[in-house]
């Protein structure tokens, strides 16, 4: 590229405008303000031109001309506000009405109807034609998109949608002139689909809309909150529709936030399991071996009673703590506080489900090399090792698909099942399950045993990434320890510069990683191990530190082991498959859960204190990727209470009081101590995503090995998601959940 | 002296004439009504407590749009919606207030719901008793506004 790009000048309406060459028409008119009403064109998505809706005049054309797939030319002179294109328009609106119901009091999209707006703005208040309007009944397409035919405009954005961005192609069109329709993908009439909600979203009409905000309420009653969704490790902003403290649909009209418009099901329809019906609202203490409600002051006194008798008896290396894929940063922070200094254990850990810590460990203290999610749009190549990204990842799936698309980076894709992202990768290498480290040294140039056919794949894989000048390698589970190691020692040989992503399960996976949940680093990855850090935190904190690593999650389920075990917002023994007893657990005389449901582990608990979701908290989430992003405590807890403030009551009643009253006195001291975290606070006020780079590198030698069996995805489908998806009406409800991945 | 005569002639042409008045309206028909001891007469634009209204089917007439809400100045109209099933249909069309509240002690009597609804579903009525000791009693909700059934809705 130039110096400077040349720009491409002409005229619009009699003001001279420059665009760079290649611009549609209708976008250089929308760069300078003019605005040319449209329904088919969509930015991203292919073009159309089937509303004639942007007519627009153009000297030297005979014909008004469609501003959505013209190319602007060097002195174009272009007028959007004449006479003929009014009547154009207006004629155009009259057609699209000839068919229309205009049943806006009772259709959905009132409020926010594109077609309201259009005709509003553009069109004829009466029509002129007589003829009998063609009707059909609305019909359901699946438990969360329905269909209304005849008020469909047939501007084939829900297709394209679902074709090109999703890569489902679950609908189409049928039937020919003024019959076109609409059609989901199975011959009963039915969709089987992710159902992402992306078209009913996108769909300018009350043509497409969903299950759950069917005929519930209207655009201006609603309460706006943009907030990061709940569920997976990408970290989407799903501005939440509420009304009366009730989550009535996710969206993201306002593209703001790294996910643009994108929400998967789960950031858009799965919000609701915060109104589920088992919601623990009061806590539950363990009387005559039942569970029975009582009050805050119990529950707590009891803990505290319990822990300070345990401690004392027995020692403090006696208690355990396992802590949270979900709960905030500064919840993850004030628990491995707790149990280092309340308590005085290392005894923390949590359901790793990727391993930051090597990634960190191994970059030795390259702070540049951690890829945000959208840097995906903006990268030459895509290295894929492990993890199904477009189940477990949805976000990442979709940008990775969007980089091809858009952007024309080659994608690599090394996995042992046939997952779908492997529809758009330039090479796939198949290994054998649990060889996904040995493929990354077939990278490096060793022999490792894998088939031939694999290896001889790989080394075409390996040809092909050191020509690229620039490449995101994104690992699941599949890799840890030194196999993370091994792959950065291969990426930093490539030409070009190599960035990385490690794909961790849940909301705050990375953060309770970063903020030092874990048996043996402190926050911030710094070992335990080394005398003038932990020197450093003793002095911050005004306590003594344990200076021996603890247990991990493993080795706390080991009979014996512990005498109190604490859980928060975790159900081990469905994720680490334990017996559903509390010998399972490794027979801890005392056990406290702080959980939203009645999990299983909560089942087997002494005591269960009732959690705040993260819809209901302040607090910062900070996603697989490393972007921080504050939550805006959209409703209000009922009977439950944050982690946070559980905790902070709990040092209290222990004697040891931790005087953080709010998560943003927390956050202060995260944001002054925990390395990489220096972030500006005005980004994160105004709800953008800011990048954290954790690890100083000073750590890269002694930096843990980690142990086996530690490291593991729980691999939720795009309909799951641990414990929330269990309690979601909606998750629950789509029959693809019962599908074959591969089947989507 | 003089002064004294002259006000008094001036006081006694001022009663006449106010007495005139009384006079004259003794003798003209009354406007004042005998409430509440004989029933009320109503012009029939009067903006009385708010009635919803049933089709020809018994059917509620109101859609749960929401648009008197929107029209309404002092927000005191409350909604919730929800939708028609075959076993179940309520109104008309797909949707239907499942909550519909007014409260009194806010409403002016404008008129702006009425002239907002699509479906011609609120009328203002001509009841007026609305003194209470209570104020929550005041807010009415959609069984108090209802209109009787002209036959029983169709099932
Ligand atoms: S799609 Fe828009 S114009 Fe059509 S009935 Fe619905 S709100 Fe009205
Ligand atoms: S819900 Fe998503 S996957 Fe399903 S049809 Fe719509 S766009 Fe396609
Ligand atoms: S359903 Fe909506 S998005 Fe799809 S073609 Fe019809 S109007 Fe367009
Ligand atoms: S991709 Fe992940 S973060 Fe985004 S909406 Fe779905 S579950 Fe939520
Ligand atoms: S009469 Fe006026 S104030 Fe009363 S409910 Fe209707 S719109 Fe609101
Ligand atoms: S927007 Fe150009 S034809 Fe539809």
């Amino acid at each position: 590229m130039g110096d400077e790009q040349k720009t491409v000048p002409l005229s619009v309406d009699g003001r001279s405008i420059e665009a760079p060459p290649g611009t549609l028409l209708i976008e250089a008119c929308k760069s300078v303000g003019i605005e040319v009403p449209s329904f088919c064109y969509y930015p991203g998505l292919s073009l159309q031109a089937a509303c004639r809706m942007c007519l627009v005049e153009i000297e030297k054309t005979p014909k008004l001309q469609t501003a959505c797939t013209v190319i602007v030319q060097p002195g174009m002179v272009v007028r959007t506000s004449t006479p003929q294109v009014h009547a154009a328009r207006k004629a155009m609106l009259e057609f699209l009405l000839t068919n229309h119901p205009l049943d806006c009091p009772v259709c959905d999209k009132g409020g926010e109807c594109e077609l309201q707006d259009m005709v509003f703005r553009y069109g004829a208040a009466e029509s002129r034609f007589a003829e009998e309007k063609e009707h059909q009944p609305e019909q359901r397409f699946s438990s969360v998109v329905y269909f209304d035919y005849p008020r469909c405009i047939l501007c084939f954005r829900c297709v394209r949608v679902c074709d090109e961005a999703m890569d489902v192609k679950a609908l189409g069109v049928g039937q020919r002139g003024v019959r076109s329709t609409i059609i989901p993908n199975r011959p009963d009439g039915t969709l089987e689909c992710e159902e992402c909600g992306m078209c009913i979203d996108i769909c300018p009409v009350g043509a497409l809309t969903s299950h759950q905000y069917r005929y519930k309420t209207r655009p201006w009653e609603m309460k706006y909150v943009g907030t990061p969704c709940a569920h997976c490790g990408d970290g989407c902003k799903t501005t939440l529709n509420i009304r009366n403290n009730q989550i009535l649909r996710g969206n993201n009209r306002d593209k703001t936030g790294i996910n643009g418009e994108f929400l998967c099901i789960k950031g858009r329809y799965g919000g609701d399991f915060v109104h589920h019906p088992e919601r623990l609202r009061q806590p539950l203490v363990r009387r005559h071996g039942r569970l029975e409600p009582a009050t805050w002051e119990e529950g707590l006194d009891l803990v505290a009673h319990r822990l300070k008798e345990i401690t004392v008896s027995a020692g403090p290396d006696r208690i355990g703590f396992l802590g949270s894929n979900r709960t905030t940063n500064e919840e993850n922070y004030l628990l491995q506080r707790f149990a280092r200094t309340v308590i005085g254990t290392n005894n923390i850990d949590h359901h790793r489900t990727a391993d930051y810590a090597a990634l960190v460990a191994a970059l030795g203290g390259d702070t540049t090399a951690f890829a945000a999610s959208g840097d995906l749009a903006r990268t030459a190549a895509i290295l894929l090792i492990g993890s199904d990204p477009t189940h477990n990842h949805p976000l990442l799936a979709y940008n990775i698909r969007a980089a091809g698309r858009l952007h024309d980076a080659r994608l690599y894709v090394i996995n042992a099942r046939e997952i779908k992202l492997r529809r758009q990768a330039d090479r796939f290498v198949q290994v054998p399950a649990g060889q996904e480290a040995a493929a990354v040294e077939a990278l490096l140039g060793a022999a490792p045993d894998l088939p031939p056919d694999a290896r001889q794949e790989l080394d075409k894989v390996r040809a092909a990434l050191e020509k690229e000048s620039d490449v995101i390698v994104l690992f699941g589970a599949e890799m840890w320890g030194r196999g993370v190691k091994r792959l950065v020692e291969f990426g930093q040989k490539l030409a070009g510069k190599t960035r990385y992503i490690a794909l961790g399960d849940y909301a705050n996976s990375r953060g309770a990683a970063d903020m030092g949940v874990l048996p043996d680093l402190l926050p911030g990855y710094g070992p335990l191990t080394d005398a003038t850090l932990r020197k450093k935190w003793e002095q911050l904190w005004n306590s003594s530190l344990p200076a021996t690593p603890g247990l991990n999650a493993r080795q706390m389920f080991e009979p014996g082991r512990l005498r109190g075990l604490y859980v928060v917002g975790a159900n081990p023994v469905k994720t680490f498959k334990l017996a559903h007893t509390r010998d399972g657990l490794g027979a801890p005389e005392l056990l406290v859960v702080q959980e939203l449901f009645l999990t299983e582990t909560a089942q087997l608990a002494d005591v269960v204190l009732p959690a705040a979701s993260a819809y209901e908290k302040d607090g910062t989430l900070t996603n697989t990727c490393g972007e921080l992003q504050r939550l805006r405590r959209p409703l209000e807890p009922v009977g439950a209470r944050s982690d946070f403030e559980i905790l902070r009551l709990l040092s209290y009643a222990l004697g040891k009081p931790i005087p953080w009253r709010t998560p943003e006195a927390a956050f202060e001291e995260i944001r002054q101590q925990v390395p990489g975290y220096q972030v500006s606070l005005a980004s994160l006020l105004v709800g953008e995503a800011t990048r954290t780079a954790p690890g100083d590198g000073r750590h890269a030698d002694k930096a843990a090995e980690t142990s086996p069996g530690l490291i593991f995805s729980s691999d939720d489908s795009l309909f799951t998601s641990g414990t929330l998806g269990r309690f979601s009406e909606m998750l629950n409800s789509v029959p693809e959940r019962k599908l074959p991945r591969s089947q989507l | 002296m003089a002064s004294i005569l002259r006000e008094m002639g001036e006081t006694a042409v001022t009663l006449a004439k106010g007495f005139s008045v009384t006079l004259r309206t003794l003798f003209r028909p009354t406007v004042t009504e005998n409430y509440p001891d004989e029933p009320v007469r109503f012009e029939a634009r009067y903006r009385g407590i708010h009635v919803l209204h049933r089709d020809e089917s018994g059917l509620e007439k109101c859609v749960a749009c929401f648009l008197c809400a929107a029209a309404c100045p002092v927000q005191c109209i409350y909604i919730e919606a929800d939708e028609n099933t075959a076993e179940r249909r309520i109104s008309a069309s797909e949707r239907y207030a499942k909550v519909y509240n007014i409260d009194y002690s806010r409403c002016i009597f404008c008129g702006y719901c009425v002239e907002a609804c699509p479906t011609d579903a609120i009328t203002h009525g001509h009841g007026f008793e609305l003194a209470t000791y209570n104020i929550a009693d005041m807010v009415y909700r959609k069984e108090q506004l209802l209109a009787q059934a002209l036959k029983p809705p169709r099932t």
